[in-house]
């Protein structure tokens, strides 16, 4: 559906995106994740058609972005991460309005509308001039109107930004109802776990460079030679330390009342050395327990050095 | 016929609620005192020669009133215009309009109609009033039509000035202000460039119809000076043009120059050279405000 070649685009001077190659195949929910800075909003402005990179290639579903803008809008639907919103109109005229800036008919705005607001939630706002709105239903507004004209792509830049979790949970919610009805979706965020159970694949982005993509099941992969174990001690919490201090290919370790963190390299066999180690020298361990890498430590990892 | 859906947009939100009612009934009342005081302060002075109706007042009032009219247009349009692009642009909707297949030369164009449709519903709702003066001034229809049309093509350039410079500023402030300079030049330069001639040249200067056209055809005050009425032709019994004021006096030294003229000239009155300039310098300056619009080549 989309295809990204050597994306690149600079802004006098800063490089925001850099070579960047990206592929989401039709019916995928694609995670574009990065900090605040990274270039996400960038490149979905450009794929969007709302932005000349400096260089690269932008096609959805095969058609060129910059050769035939108009064609593609078609198939796009678009939600930047700031959005306006017309104080003086009610929530079906801000609708119809763009529909008809799609060059949709009245009559067939109307039902599209109704079905679209029932979606998001907002069927008993209809009649409410846009203003006074809460942010959580102006964001589900703007993704409504994003799919008016019921476009098979969407590009959603921080749909859930700056919403309460309440809002949050109920984006979500509508978001995976856009799963099942097959939209191919880019979604960014700069917080992982928002869309660690929404989507399929996960691209993150650093500095304007894609520093990993793939499935959520690869990228967790790649890590998984850096693991992360909890071990708890009923007594000897600060010989355990000695010990671990003394084993090579450990990382980073902290304790706190009996419970020490362990970084450290090496999968499972690792794991089992470790805790070998600690059970021959004598040490109480009631648990040991590797943690599971979550995205949110794979992304920490993945963009480390960069935050300083 | 499909109508542009910034248009629709912008004539459902004015129309909604009284806001606009109250304004047109001001305006037009507005209208109205200035004519009663124009006509109470000629009355007074005409009185002893004439105690009827004066149509010579008549056709000064409608000279006045379309002069007031004119001006209007001129300082409403920019202030409406002017902001289209960038108040978009500063409310963040502009994006999710140019997201959209409506290309950027139908926004352009959408916001153009949106400022001439204000203006038209306002020159619509005087008619009343300037009809008052066609009656008793003996001003034809047709006239009155081709004023109407002549409002319409000043619009349309006053309309795609303030457009183009609101799609290459990005503030508000700066549009709005460089679009009532530019529109200062335009329509004055050409005066001050051709009065600032003839003061260096006063031996040798004596202007034809041809060379004050071709040095004033940017300016929309020398289109609109076709409109004012000499009264000469219909009611020179009452005495010299002189006497109707500096609007009437010039109006009739362009007939008088005009008539000299030779071939297609002749029947190139100046709203007619400046309406074509209008049309002409309009569609330019839409085309380019379109390009500027135009994301996927616009810069930044
Ligand atoms: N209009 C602009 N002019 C100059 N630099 C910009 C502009 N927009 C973004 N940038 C820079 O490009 C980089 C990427 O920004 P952005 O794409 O907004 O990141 P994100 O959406 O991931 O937070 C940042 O360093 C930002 O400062
Ligand atoms: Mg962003």
């Amino acid at each position: 559906m989309l295809h990204v070649e050597n994306l690149t685009k600079r802004y006098n001077g800063t490089l925001a995106v850099d070579r960047l190659n990206m592929d989401i195949p039709e019916g995928e929910i694609y995670g574009f994740v990065g900090a605040n800075g990274a270039g996400k909003t960038t490149t979905m402005r450009i794929i969007a058609g709302l932005l000349a990179p400096s260089s690269g290639k932008v096609f959805i579903g095969g058609i060129d972005v910059f050769k035939e803008p108009l064609e593609v809008k078609k198939h796009i639907g678009y939600m930047p991460d700031f959005f306006g919103v017309y104080d003086d109109l009610k929530v079906y005229e801000y609708m119809d309005f763009y529909a008809g800036l799609y060059g949709i008919s009245k009559q067939k705005s109307r039902g599209l509308t109704d079905s679209l607001l029932e979606l998001v939630r907002l069927t008993n706002k209809k009649d409410a001039y846009v203003d006074t709105l809460s942010r959580g239903m102006k964001q589900r507004l703007c993704l409504a109107r994003s799919l008016i004209h019921d476009p098979e792509f969407l590009i959603l830049d921080e749909p859930a930004s700056g919403l309460d979790p309440r809002a949050r949970v109920e984006m979500t919610e509508i978001l995976k109802e856009l799963r099942s009805l097959g939209k191919t979706i880019l979604i960014s965020s700069h917080i992982l776990h928002e869309l660690s159970e929404l989507c399929t694949s996960i691209g993150i982005i650093d500095a304007g460079k894609l520093i990993a993509s793939g499935s959520v099941q690869d990228i967790l992969e790649k890590m998984s030679h850096a693991n992360q174990v909890k071990i708890r001690v009923s007594s000897k919490e600060e010989e355990a330390v000695k010990i671990l201090m003394e084993i090579p290919g450990i990382g980073s370790i902290s304790s706190v009342v009996g419970v020490i963190d362990v970084n450290m390299e090496g999968g499972d066999e690792a794991c089992v050395r470790v805790l070998k180690t600690l059970v021959e020298r004598d040490i109480p361990v009631v648990s040991f327990q590797p943690v599971e890498s979550s995205l949110e430590t794979v992304f920490m990892q993945l963009t480390k050095g960069e935050e300083q | 016929m499909k109508i542009n859906p910034i248009l629709q947009k912008d004539i459902k939100t004015k129309l909604r609620g009284w806001r606009s009612v109250i304004l047109i009934c001001s305006y037009v009342t507005l209208l109205i005192f200035i004519l009663l005081i124009y006509f109470v302060g000629n009355d007074l002075i005409y009185s002893y020669t004439m105690p009827s109706f004066n149509p010579r007042v008549a056709i000064g009032g409608y000279n006045l009133l379309i002069t007031f009219q004119f001006a209007l247009l001129y300082l409403a349009v920019p202030a409406i215009i002017a902001t289209s692009i960038s108040s978009e642009r500063e409310r963040q909707t502009l994006d999710l309009m140019l997201v959209t297949k409506t290309p950027a030369r139908e926004i352009i164009a959408g916001k153009i109609l949106v400022s001439i449709a204000h203006i038209l519903l306002l020159l619509i709702a005087s008619m009343p009033v300037v009809g008052v003066v066609f009656f008793f001034g003996g001003i034809g229809f047709p006239d009155l039509l081709k004023l109407i049309f002549f409002y319409i093509l000043t619009s349309l350039f006053v309309a795609s000035s303030g457009v183009f410079f609101s799609t290459i500023f990005k503030r508000n402030i700066v549009s709005i202000i460089t679009t009532y300079i530019f529109l200062g030049l335009m329509t004055f330069g050409p005066f001050l460039g051709f009065f600032a001639y003839s003061l260096l040249n006063q031996m040798t200067f004596s202007p034809t119809y041809r060379s004050i056209a071709l040095s004033l055809f940017p300016s929309p005050v020398f289109g609109f000076l076709s409109f004012y009425f000499s009264g000469t032709s219909h009611y020179d019994i009452f005495g010299s043009y002189y006497g109707h004021g500096l609007f009437s006096s010039i109006a009739y030294e362009f007939e008088v120059l005009i008539a000299s003229e030779t071939g297609l000239l002749r029947y190139m009155q100046p709203w007619i050279v400046n309406g074509i300039f209008s049309v002409l310098f309009s569609l330019l300056l839409i085309l380019l405000s379109s390009a500027a619009l135009n994301p996927v080549r616009r810069k930044k």
